[in-house]
C-alpha cells in the first residue's frame, strides 16, 4: 500500500429518517481541526436514500459531501453499509477516516477496517496530528481505567478511529462556507436477503435521555446502598436534573443501565455535573469531563474526581447532600431551572 | 447446529493495579474471570442448546496458557468443549490480528452456524474484535443484541440503539455480539466442574491455523501503541472541607450563582 | 431523672475540647445520629449534641466533663447496629468516632494490625488482603460498619464457623473508661493470662464499659483459594441437616454455611429483579471453603457437594472466581434490604441455638408464624446456629403490630430457650432486647452484669439504658 496516495480527512456522518444527526457536527469539528493541521480537505460521507439539507454539512466545515445512496442503505445494516464505505474509501482515498462511537459507528467501522486491512482505534477521547510525521495520534482510556494510551497506524491507510459522542463541541455554523456535494450512487447493490431490517421500536420506557439534560447529578459507590443512592435522585429532582450513575452503581442494581456514565455507558456534556461519591476512574471521567462545570462531593480528598472538578467538597455525602438540599429549598430568590418531569428519574 | 462462543479472560475488577513508580499495569493470573458479557454470550448459547436438539456449544479463546481456565469454566457451565489459541506468535496482537486468528480458528472448527460473543471486554473495551471476525469470515454481524431467536437458517435479533431497539433478521451463519440485558448467566455445576477437569481442550498455535507469523502478533497488527500515560486532568479546583458550619455548601451555592447556573 | 440536660456551658466546653466544627447541633443532622438500622420508631431518640473527637485524650476529657455535669454519653461507630445500641435513649451526648479512621500499623513480623475505631471493617479487610493477609472478621455490614463497633458488639458474620467472631481476632485495645481514664488492655501478646481477661470483658460490652480508641487485630495468612457452593434443597430439614453431615462425615470445617428459606429467596429474587436458579426451592444453603492449595479446595468442595447431593440437594452450583462468587453471594447479601422493600417496618431477630437444633427452631418459628399469621422469613448462619428471623409488619396498623409482635417474640424466645438457645448471636441486646433479657436471663447473671457496670461506671454515664437496667 502506497500511503502517499491517501490524502484528506473523511468523517462518517449519521442520519436518521433523512435528518442529519447532531453527532455529525461534532465529528466535523474534530475533522476540521485535523484537516487544518495537515492542510488538506475535509470530506463527510453520509449514507441513506434521501437526506435533507446536505448543505448544512458544508456550513459546519466540510469541503466535500459524499452522499452514498442506494436502496439497501435506507436504514442501517452493517453489511451493505460496510461494503459501500469500503468502496467509497477505495475511490476517494482519505488518509484519515473517523466516525462517532455510536452503535452504528462502533459496528460498521470494524467491518470497514477489516475489509481494508487497516487499523482502527475505538472510543478515542483525543485526536491529534503528530507534527513531525504528520500522522494521526489516537488517544483513548486504556485497560484498568487509570491510564491513557496513544495509538498510531503507521503503515496502512486510512488511519481509522471512532470518537466518543459528546467529547467535542459541535462545529461552528457558517453559512458563507461553500463546498461540493456529490452523490455516489451505489444503487446497483441489491437489497440482500442475508440481512433484513424488520422494525425500529422507539423505547417508550427509556427514561429521559441524560445526554440532553442541562444538569446531571451522578452517584457512585460511596453512597453505600440503594437507599443512599436515593439522595442523588432526590437532589436531581430538586434541581430538575438528570440522574447519572457510575458503572459500579449500575452493576449493583441501584440504577439502570441507561443512567450509566463513562466509557461503557454514556458520554455527557451538561452545563453542570455533580458527582457524588464517585472516585473518578478514567473510564468514568471519559464520560463526563467535557461538562461545563463539574462539582464533586467525596469523602476521600485524594479521589481522582477532584482533579477534574471546578468545585469540590471533601465530606460525607450523607451530610453534604441534606445540607445542600436544605439550602436550595430555603434560598430566597433562588433561580432554579424549571424542573420538568422529563428530567426527573 | 454448532455454536462457537468467544470468551476472553480478563482481570477481575479488583485485580488490576498500577505500579506507582512506572505507571505500568501489574497483571496477575490469579483472580482472572471470564469477561462478563462473554458469560452472557455463553448463557445464550446454552439457552439455545436447551431449547433445541443437536446443538453443540464450543468455547474459543485466545490468550496465555492460563486462559485454559476460562475454557474449562465454560465447559463446567455446560459447553461441550472448546479450543485455546495460545503461543508466542499471538502475543501483541491488536484487534485486527486477534480477529484474524479467531476467524481462522472458527473456520478450522468447521460447520459453525452461529458465533456469539460479548459486545465488548471489560479490559480493552474496544468492541471491535467481534465485527472484525465477521468481516474476515464474510458472514453477517449484529451488535448490541438483547434478544435472540434462532430458526434453522436464520436468527431474529433485537439490538439496543440510541433511543430504541432495532429488529433485524440475518441468515446463518452469522456473528452476534450481546449486551448484559440479554440474560442472567448461570453457574457451573459440580458435575460440570468434574467433567471440565477431565476434558481435553486442544491448544492451537499459528501453524495449526495455517497463519504465518507475519499475519499475527505485533507484525500482523496495523496499530502501534505510541505511549501510555496517566491522564493530566486539568481544572483548577476550589476545594472545601465539609464541617458543621454549612460553610462549604454556602460556598458552593455562591460559586454556582457566580457562574449563573443555579 | 438523674441526668442533666446539655446546656450552653457544656456545649462551650465540648467546643474547647474537640474544636467548634466537630460539635453538631443542627437538628436535621442530630436526627441521623438518633437511630441505627433498627426500623421501628420506638428505638430512635435524638441526641442533644454530637461530638466528633479525634483522640483518646479528647474522649477522656469529654468523659470527665460528662461525669462532672451528669450528662449521658453514647458512643457510636457507623450506626449499622441492629439493637439500638448506639441510640442515645436518654438523650445527652453522642460521641462519634468517625474522625478516628486511621490504620496505625501493619506489623508483618507479629501478624498484627493496629487501627483506630472509625476505620470501616471493609477497609481493614482490604488493607490486610492487599498485604497478603486475612482479617477474618466479616459481618454482613463490613462495607460500612466500623471496626470499633464490631469490637463493641463482638460482631459475628459469615466466616464465624471456621474463624470465630470478632473477639477471636482482638488481642488488645486502648480504651477510655467511663470515668475518663485511658488504659491499654492486652496488646500483641498471643498468650496472656495476666489478671482477668479484660480485653474480652470489653469486647461485646456494647459500649457500656468503655470507649475503644485503638484496636490490636490478629491477622492470618491469606487463603489463596476460595470456593463457594450454592445448593438448593426442596426441604428445609434436609437443608439444615447437611451442616453436621459436612462437619462430621466430611471432616471439613467450611468458612461459612449460610441458609435462606423460601420467603427470603423470593424476596431477594424480587428485589434483584432477576430469576434465581431453583428459586422455588424450600431453602438455599451457601457453603464456602478456603485453603492454600487449589487441589485441596477442589477436593473439599467436591466432598461437600457430593454429600449435599446424597442428602437431598437438588443441584450443586460451584463458584471459584470473583464473578460467580459475587453472583452467588448477591442474593444472600441483599436479602435484608429486600425485606425492607416488602415491609419498610420489620423486626429482625437474631436468635442462636446449638447448631443441631436449627431444624427444630425453624419448625417452631414456622408454627408461631402460622399461629399469628405473621410472615417470618428466616436466613442466617446455619453453621453456627444463628438464625435471623424477621417479623414483617406489612400493612398492620401500629397497635396490632405491637401486640402481635410482643406475642410472637415471647413465644419465639421461649421456644429458643427450651432448645438451649439464647436471645442474640451477634446483634446484641442494646435497648431493643433489654426487657426480654430481664425476663429470660438467669437473675444471678443479670446481677453480675449490674455489679460490673457499677464498678466501672459509678455515675452510669456511659451508654445508660442498655443491656440491663442497673437501678
Amino acid at each position: 500500500m502506497d500511503i502517499q496516495n491517501y490524502k484528506g480527512v473523511m468523517v462518517l456522518g449519521e442520519q436518521k429518517d433523512g435528518h442529519i444527526r447532531p453527532v455529525t457536527f461534532e465529528l466535523l469539528n474534530r475533522g476540521r481541526d485535523l484537516a487544518d493541521k495537515l492542510g488538506v480537505e475535509l470530506s463527510c460521507s453520509i449514507l441513506g436514500n434521501e437526506i435533507e439539507d446536505l448543505t448544512e454539512i458544508i456550513y459546519r466545515g466540510a469541503d466535500k459531501v459524499f452522499h452514498v445512496a442506494g436502496p439497501a442503505l435506507a436504514g442501517f445494516l452493517p453489511g451493505p453499509y460496510a461494503r459501500a464505505l469500503v468502496r467509497l474509501v477505495q475511490e476517494e482515498r482519505p488518509e484519515i477516516f473517523i466516525a462517532a462511537a455510536t452503535t452504528t459507528g462502533r459496528t460498521v467501522m470494524p467491518l470497514v477496517a477489516a475489509g481494508l486491512k487497516t487499523g482502527l482505534t475505538a472510543d478515542c477521547t483525543l485526536l491529534d496530528i503528530d507534527d513531525k510525521e504528520k500522522i494521526l495520534l489516537q488517544t483513548r482510556p486504556a485497560i484498568g481505567g487509570n491510564i491513557m494510551a496513544t495509538i498510531k497506524t503507521p503503515f496502512t491507510r486510512p488511519q481509522m478511529a471512532t470518537v466518543r459522542p459528546r467529547s467535542a463541541r459541535p462545529a461552528h455554523r457558517d453559512e458563507s462556507r461553500t463546498g461540493l456535494i456529490s452523490v455516489k450512487n451505489y444503487g446497483d447493490s441489491p437489497v440482500s436477503a442475508v440481512e433484513r431490517f424488520l422494525a425500529y421500536v422507539p423505547d417508550a420506557t427509556q427514561e429521559v435521555s441524560i445526554e440532553d439534560a442541562d444538569i446531571i447529578v451522578a452517584g457512585g459507590k460511596g453512597l453505600k446502598t440503594r437507599d443512599g443512592f436515593k439522595l442523588v435522585e432526590e437532589l436531581a429532582r430538586l434541581l430538575g436534573a438528570g440522574v447519572g450513575a457510575s458503572r459500579d452503581v449500575v452493576d449493583l442494581g441501584w440504577a439502570s443501565y441507561p443512567h450509566q456514565i463513562g466509557l461503557s455507558g454514556k458520554t455527557v456534556s451538561p452545563k453542570l455535573y455533580i458527582a457524588v461519591g464517585i472516585s473518578g476512574k478514567v473510564q468514568h471521567l471519559a464520560g463526563m469531563q467535557t461538562s461545563e462545570t463539574i462539582v464533586a462531593i467525596n469523602r476521600d480528598p485524594e479521589a481522582q474526581i477532584f482533579q477534574v472538578a471546578d468545585f469540590g467538597i471533601v465530606g460525607d455525602a450523607f451530610e453534604v447532600l441534606p445540607e445542600l438540599m436544605g439550602a436550595l429549598k430555603n434560598a430566597p430568590g433562588r433561580r432554579l431551572r424549571e424542573g420538568s418531569e422529563d428530567n426527573a428519574l | 447446529m454448532r455454536i462457537a462462543v468467544l470468551i476472553k479472560q480478563v482481570p477481575g475488577t479488583d485485580n488490576v493495579k498500577m505500579d506507582p513508580e512506572t505507571g505500568v499495569m501489574i497483571r496477575t493470573n490469579k483472580g482472572n474471570i471470564i469477561n462478563p458479557l462473554d458469560e452472557n454470550a455463553l448463557e445464550e448459547a446454552l439457552r439455545i442448546k436447551r431449547s433445541r436438539e443437536d446443538v453443540q456449544v464450543l468455547a474459543v479463546s485466545m490468550g496465555p496458557e492460563s486462559a485454559m481456565k476460562a475454557i474449562k469454566e465454560a465447559v463446567a457451565m455446560g459447553a461441550d468443549g472448546g479450543v485455546l489459541l495460545s503461543g508466542r506468535a499471538f502475543a501483541g496482537s491488536d484487534t485486527i490480528a486477534t480477529a484474524r486468528a479467531l476467524a481462522a480458528a472458527i473456520s478450522k472448527l468447521g460447520d459453525v452456524n452461529l458465533v456469539l460473543c460479548g459486545e465488548r471486554a471489560t479490559d480493552g473495551e474496544t468492541g471491535q474484535t467481534g465485527p472484525m471476525i465477521a468481516a474476515t469470515l464474510g458472514i453477517p454481524v449484529q451488535t448490541y443484541v438483547q434478544r435472540l431467536e434462532v430458526a434453522d437458517d436464520a436468527v431474529k435479533v433485537e439490538r439496543v440503539v440510541e433511543g430504541g431497539f432495532e429488529q433485524v433478521k440475518v441468515q446463518l451463519p452469522a456473528l452476534i455480539t450481546v449486551v448484559k440485558g440479554i440474560n442472567e448467566p448461570g453457574f457451573p455445576t459440580l458435575t460440570g466442574k468434574v467433567r471440565a477437569r477431565d476434558a481435553v481442550v486442544p491448544v492451537w498455535g499459528a501453524d495449526d491455523l495455517g497463519l504465518s507469523p507475519e499475519e499475527l502478533g505485533l507484525k500482523g497488527s496495523p496499530t502501534r501503541v505510541v505511549k501510555i500515560f496517566s491522564p493530566k486532568l486539568s481544572r483548577s479546583t476550589l476545594l472545601h472541607r465539609q464541617d458543621n458550619t454549612g460553610r462549604a455548601v454556602n460556598e458552593l451555592l455562591k460559586f454556582l450563582a457566580d457562574r449563573d447556573i443555579v | 431523672m438523674r441526668y442533666n440536660p446539655v446546656n450552653g456551658k457544656i456545649i462551650d466546653e465540648l467546643k474547647t475540647i474537640v474544636g467548634e466544627t466537630n460539635v453538631v447541633l443542627d437538628p436535621e443532622k442530630l436526627a441521623v445520629y438518633g437511630r441505627d438500622e433498627v426500623s421501628e420508631a420506638d428505638w430512635q431518640h435524638r441526641p442533644e449534641v454530637v461530638v466528633k473527637p479525634e483522640s483518646a485524650e479528647q474522649i477522656a476529657a469529654i468523659m470527665k466533663l460528662a461525669n462532672r455535669e451528669m450528662v449521658p454519653v453514647t458512643p457510636r461507630g457507623a450506626g449499622t447496629g441492629l439493637s439500638a445500641g448506639a441510640v442515645p435513649m436518654l438523650g445527652g451526648i453522642v460521641l462519634s468516632v468517625e474522625r478516628m479512621n486511621k490504620i496505625l500499623e501493619l506489623d508483618r513480623e507479629n501478624l498484627f494490625m493496629v487501627v483506630e475505631p472509625g476505620v470501616t471493617t471493609g477497609e481493614v479487610q482490604k488493607t490486610a488482603r492487599e498485604a497478603g493477609y486475612l482479617y477474618a472478621g466479616d459481618p454482613c455490614s463490613a462495607d460500612s460498619s466500623f471496626i470499633g463497633g464490631n469490637v463493641a458488639e463482638n460482631a459475628g458474620g459469615n466466616k464465624a464457623v471456621k474463624y470465630g467472631t470478632t473477639s477471636r481476632h482482638v488481642y488488645g485495645m486502648e480504651v477510655v473508661l467511663p470515668t475518663g481514664e485511658i488504659t491499654t488492655l492486652g496488646g500483641k501478646c498471643v498468650k496472656d493470662v495476666t489478671g482477668y481477661d479484660l480485653v474480652h470483658l470489653m469486647t461485646g460490652s456494647e459500649g457500656t464499659l468503655g470507649i475503644v480508641t485503638k484496636v490490636f487485630l490478629k491477622l492470618l495468612p491469606l487463603p489463596q483459594y476460595v470456593a463457594d457452593l450454592l445448593v438448593p434443597f426442596d426441604d428445609m430439614q434436609k437443608a439444615i441437616n447437611i451442616v453436621p453431615v459436612i462437619m462430621t462425615h466430611g471432616g471439613i470445617i467450611p468458612t461459612s454455611v449460610e441458609f435462606m428459606d423460601s420467603l427470603s429467596i423470593k424476596a431477594a429474587e424480587m428485589y434483584l429483579n432477576q430469576k434465581l436458579p431453583y428459586s422455588d426451592a424450600a431453602a438455599y444453603v451457601i457453603i464456602e471453603v478456603d485453603g492454600s492449595s487449589e487441589r485441596q479446595v477442589e477436593e473439599d468442595y467436591e466432598t461437600i457437594g457430593n454429600l449435599c447431593l446424597k442428602n437431598g440437594g437438588l443441584e450443586v452450583f460451584v463458584a471459584d472466581n470473583k464473578s460467580t462468587q459475587d453472583r452467588i453471594w448477591k442474593a444472600r447479601k441483599c436479602y435484608a434490604e429486600a425485606l425492607r422493600v416488602i415491609s419498610p417496618v420489620y423486626c429482625m431477630e437474631d436468635i442462636v441455638v446449638p447448631t443441631n437444633r436449627i431444624p427444630q427452631a425453624l419448625e417452631e418459628i414456622n408454627r408461631i408464624a402460622a399461629k399469628y399469621a405473621v410472615k417470618i422469613p428466616c436466613a442466617g448462619h446455619a453453621g453456627d446456629g444463628n438464625i435471623h428471623a424477621t417479623l414483617l409488619r406489612e400493612n398492620r396498623d401500629e397497635q396490632t403490630w405491637h401486640e402481635v409482635k410482643e406475642k410472637v417474640l415471647d413465644e419465639m424466645y421461649r421456644a429458643v430457650y427450651a432448645l438451649g438457645g439464647n436471645l442474640s448471636g451477634e446483634h446484641g441486646i442494646g435497648a431493643k432486647r433489654k426487657e426480654a433479657l430481664a425476663r429470660f436471663m438467669d437473675p444471678v447473671q443479670l446481677n453480675m452484669i449490674r455489679s460490673i457496670k457499677k464498678a466501672l461506671d459509678p455515675n452510669l454515664i456511659l451508654n445508660p439504658g442498655k443491656i440491663v437496667d442497673v437501678e
